[in-house]
């Protein structure tokens, strides 16, 4: 006799796993569903080459939200955050930028480029700070549907507007400010420092089809700064043992809760019946039965694919047909052999155990994006660069390292589609710009993958290839994510939840998605 | 001599605000730099309100060409759509019956959410911060009127306005000329492509004013009527040096040619930019504010080539932009600093002459600054454009005058030759324009106020901010 579980959950990425965590600790029956062997989604570890190992996809950490660390006990499950503290950026005149975890080294580098700059720059964090904290609430919210008469939409809507007014002017304005310039415009009315202004516009542009002069960037900036790492604001880290160890510590405490996982079972379809879900049919052709199903894929993934149409309003439908992914960014993970040795600082300092940010002005990031836009992978592309193997010995055999290079942009919809020798060629670009700032990179290299937003979606199943499971553009955010009128983790089909960072507050390994859903699936009374 | 107000530029806002407020007994002397500054058939939407509270019922017009926009096609013959639905759908469909289908819906649905935007645009900008009772009461009011529309409309509001103008187009149509016969509204003035977020909201408020499928601001002869109108006092050919300010409050204008006029109310309607930090003694403003006057965005991209012509013709309307992705990549030229390859044009007809709207063309070019070989250059290529376009032309025009961003700066006085005084981007508009906070025409200067389109509503809606800011004005003095 097939058991009926409480929950089953389909996909076992971050968010699948928290929801399950957060379903099982409130007593409920949850089996996880992984249609690959291994948990993680694109937060995983993999061993490409023998002793080298890689997160594949996913390589930082910071935007997980406490209170799930704290809830789940992921240090007591193994997850260990080794924080990333410098940042490099290497010019095209053989000078470069450098951020250090001393506050105070920082800014006598700032200094050396800008005494302007250097005075902004505090105070432009003070107001990133404050941005960020303002947010924050929000991103713990279910959004309220701003079209609904509901008392509790209405009460929501209060809610979201006492918030924003209670910031005070100022901090009102830099927020309106936030959510609809672009970083570029943003950074111009802080700083006047081209590489400074390049920099730190990359963070606005990570996951969308955008360039750092396109209106809404700013917000991902945002986006960006909302990470906390033992209540340090703005930091970023590694997971030890690479990404795929926050998979692997929730996915503990999921087990630890009593939560089932299971890997290799995809799901192809949804059970509906009367217009409520009761369980998913796998690849195999098995058949489970659950009182509750939740979606941690994409929206299109969650709607289109796992469920037959007729199932769906027609103008839901339409609306999760044109939620965009435009998947822009591809990986190059990189086996060394020994270090590279950039001219503008050369040898093995401490600047190679922070990041390394390709983005040596505003035009090169602004070009990179043109390229994308009309169809081609960018020729001198926009790069975040860390070699983990320097802070985490583990992930590499002893004397040699590992790289991994966030390339952008790489559209997913390529001219011509995306074959072997375009993935050769994306690469080659690749390492061409790296070599104008690291000449030994080419002999460094024992083995090298190639993952284009292609890749992507074909191994990790993200649509499109999208890193957020859909662009974080104003459009779609909040109460427009997934679409309007659901954007409470709630679906046309009863009992059909979704969970992943495809429903507010969006991608990141941030997490939010994947608990509140859980807090709307036992509101219902699972 | 002295007066009750002294108006800086008699642009159509400066003329609005004047007469509006020699209408309420004061005293107004205009100031306006050029001897001759107005064309007639000014682009904009006149508020209906206007009429009556200038004392011009039945005079003011705005108008459309009929058809309003002619789209040169790449394999020869052009689209035109026109006042009239069933014609331009008739057209449409010659090119592609499914975006046919599709227009009638299209142009409701966005002629509604216009509406919404003409509601907000006939009164002061929102102010989402206040604690006071009637604004709080007014914003209820609007927010009601919006859930009046129906579910359809406030999500089409919310999720539309941030949108870039391509993807909404991209989602209702598929022929390039049509696209960009609409889209090429949601770039206009501003210095971003289609593809950019807040275009589509752009593409609205140029359609403010128009009937349903009429894309375009319509011309009026509000400017022409008042300037022949009685009841100010005129000074033409002169520009003000200065705004005088003592112990805070303005108190009149010292002029070019070294006279001083006072008045306790100095209402201007040059840029924020050049009022504020132009006009004034530096050291009135704090420097928060001044920091935030000089970060308005104001770059213009837009040049204007005007003809004498030969004769007569239906010569109003001729736009040479194929699609989308050309205006995107017109756009990419000029955030490098070039003059678009291929720029987007559009004709109108005014005074007897023939000009046209370029853009993309860089205030200062990055390889160096204008001078006359470059502005023939660009002269040219507009003109070659224009007549691969629409060989009707060749012949008719003649003596041809060129004005790039910078000579716009020169001659009208519009820093960074932005002709609306402030790009129209979602972080420069109602609340935030000119800037945060200072939405209500006031400055920290007592008896200072803008009444220029840098201020709210902002450009392409005739006397719009003219208006607003008289009404602001009297209000103040009331109390």
């Amino acid at each position: 006799m097939a058991t009926t579980w409480d929950a089953i959950v389909i996909g076992g990425g971050h968010n699948g796993l928290i929801n399950a965590a957060y379903l099982a600790r409130a007593g409920r029956r949850v089996l996880v569903l992984e249609r690959r062997e291994r948990v993680g989604g694109a937060a995983v570890t993999e061993e490409i080459f023998p002793g080298f190992k890689f997160s594949m996809f996913s390589y930082v950490v910071s935007l997980l939200r406490p209170e799930i660390i704290r809830d789940l006990d992921l240090p007591g499950h193994g997850l260990h955050i080794l924080p990333l503290e410098s940042t490099l950026t290497p010019m095209l005149n053989g000078d470069h930028l450098a951020t250090w975890a001393d506050h105070d080294q920082s800014r006598r580098e700032l200094y050396r480029h800008s005494p302007r700059d250097a005075e902004a720059y505090d105070e432009y964090g003070r107001l990133m700070h404050h941005m960020a904290q303002a947010v924050k609430p929000i991103l713990g919210m279910v959004p309220p549907d701003p079209t609904s008469l509901r008392p509790r939409d209405l009460m929501g809507m209060l809610r979201v507007g006492k918030h924003f007014r209670g910031l005070g002017g100022e901090q009102f304005h830099a927020m309106f400010k936030l959510m609809t310039m672009s970083s570029a415009d943003f950074l111009d009315e802080w700083f006047e420092t081209d590489v400074l202004k390049a920099t730190k516009s990359a963070s606005g542009i990570i996951g969308t089809f955008l360039g750092p002069r396109s209106p809404g960037t700013a917000y991902v900036l945002l986006h960006h700064y909302m990470g906390e790492l033992d209540g340090v604001f703005r930091a970023w880290g590694f997971a030890k043992g690479g990404t795929g160890s926050v998979s692997e510590a929730i996915a503990a405490a999921a087990r630890r809760l009593g939560a089932e996982v299971r890997t290799g079972a995809g799901v192809t379809r949804l059970i509906v019946q009367g217009g409520r879900a009761t369980g998913v049919v796998l690849e195999s052709g098995e058949e489970i039965r659950a009182r509750t199903v939740v979606s941690s894929l994409d929206p299109r993934r969650t709607f289109l694919q796992l469920v037959e149409a007729k199932e769906l309003p027609d103008e839901f439908v339409r609306d999760i047909g044109r939620f965009k992914f435009r998947g822009s960014s591809g990986k190059v993970n990189l086996a060394l052999g020994a270090l590279p040795d950039f001219t503008c600082m050369p040898g093995a300092g401490p600047h190679l155990r922070g990041a390394m940010s390709i983005s040596p002005s505003m035009e090169y990031v602004e070009r990179a994006y043109d390229d994308a836009k009309y169809g081609e992978f960018s020729r001198q592309p926009y790069m975040d660069i860390v070699i983990p193997s320097l802070i985490d010995p583990g992930m590499a055999p002893p004397g040699k390292h590992v790289m991994s290079i966030f390339v952008q942009y790489a559209p997913w919809n390529l001219n011509g589609g995306w074959t072997d020798a375009k993935r050769e060629a994306f690469g080659d670009a690749v390492i061409d710009a790296i070599e104008r700032f690291a000449p030994n990179i080419r002999s460094c290299i024992l083995h090298w993958q190639v993952l284009t937003p292609a890749d992507i979606e074909r191994i990790t199943g993200l649509s499109e290839g999208n890193i957020f499971q859909g662009e974080l553009a104003l459009h779609q955010l909040f109460f427009l994510r997934p679409a309007p009128g659901y954007a409470r983790f709630r679906t046309p089909v009863r009992r059909y939840y979704q969970c992943g960072s495809g429903t507010h507050p969006g991608g990141g390994i941030m997490g939010a998605s994947g608990r509140l859903a859980a807090m709307a699936v036992l509101e219902d009374g699972a | 001599m002295s007066h009750d107000a002294i108006v800086i530029g008699g642009g159509t806002n400066g003329l609005v605000a004047a007469h509006l407020l020699a209408r309420a007994g004061k005293r107004v002397a205009l100031i306006e730099q050029r001897a001759d500054p107005f064309l007639a058939g000014e682009p904009g939407w006149i508020p209906p309100q206007l009429a009556a509270e200038l004392g011009l019922p039945g005079l003011l017009w705005g108008r459309h060409a009929d058809p309003w926009i002619a789209v040169a096609l790449e394999g020869g013959g052009r689209l035109e759509l026109f006042g009239d639905m069933a014609k331009s759908v008739e057209a449409i469909r010659r090119l592609s019956p499914a975006d046919a289908a599709k227009w009638p819906e299209f142009c409701a649905r966005m002629r509604v959410l216009a509406g919404v935007l003409e509601q907000l645009y006939v009164q002061p900008a929102p102010d989402v911060e206040t604690r006071q009772l009637a604004e709080l009461l007014r914003l209820g009011r609007l927010g009601l009127r919006v859930r009046r529309l129906g579910r359809q409309a406030m999500i089409d509001l919310l999720r539309i306005l941030p949108m870039s103008v391509a993807e909404l187009l991209d989602e209702w149509f598929e022929h390039d000329a049509l696209k960009a016969a609409v889209g090429a509204a949601g770039v206009m003035h501003l210095r971003q492509g289609p593809r950019s977020g807040g275009t589509a909201f752009v593409m609205l408020h140029h359609h403010v004013g128009s009937p349903a499928g009429v894309f375009r601001p319509p011309l009026s002869n509000l400017g022409s009527l008042l300037k022949a109108a009685s009841g100010v006092e005129l000074h033409l050919g002169v520009a003000v040096e200065r705004i005088t300010v003592v112990r805070g409050a303005a108190t009149g204008v010292t002029l070019a040619d070294g006279r001083t006029l006072t008045a306790p109310l100095v209402v201007s309607s040059a840029d924020p930019r050049r009022t504020l930090l132009g006009l004034l003694e530096p050291g009135w403003l704090e420097p928060e504010f001044a920091r935030a006057v000089g970060n308005i965005k104001c770059r213009g991209v837009v040049a204007q080539v005007t003809w004498a012509v030969e004769r007569a013709g239906a010569f109003d309307g001729l736009a040479v932009a194929p699609s989308l992705t050309a205006l995107e990549r017109a756009y990419d030229d000029v955030k490098y600093g070039r003059v678009s390859a291929e720029p987007w044009l559009e004709t109108r007809w005014a005074d007897g002459r023939l000009v046209a709207h370029v853009q993309y063309v860089p205030h200062t070019p990055a390889d160096g600054a204008w001078d006359d070989p470059r502005r023939h250059a660009l002269g040219d290529l507009v003109e070659r454009r224009l007549l691969a376009h629409y060989p009707e032309l060749r012949g008719v025009l003649k003596e041809r005058d060129v004005e790039t961003p910078r000579d716009l700066e020169a001659r009208y006085g519009w820093t960074g030759g932005h002709a609306y005084h402030g790009e129209l981007t979602l972080d420069q508009i109602l609340f935030m324009r000119p800037i945060p906070g200072w939405s209500r025409y006031r400055t920290p200067v007592r008896g200072l106020y803008l009444c220029g389109s840098g201020a709210h509503p902002g450009g392409a809606i005739a006397g719009g901010a003219g208006r607003l800011a008289a009404r602001q004005i009297l209000e103040d003095a009331g109390r």
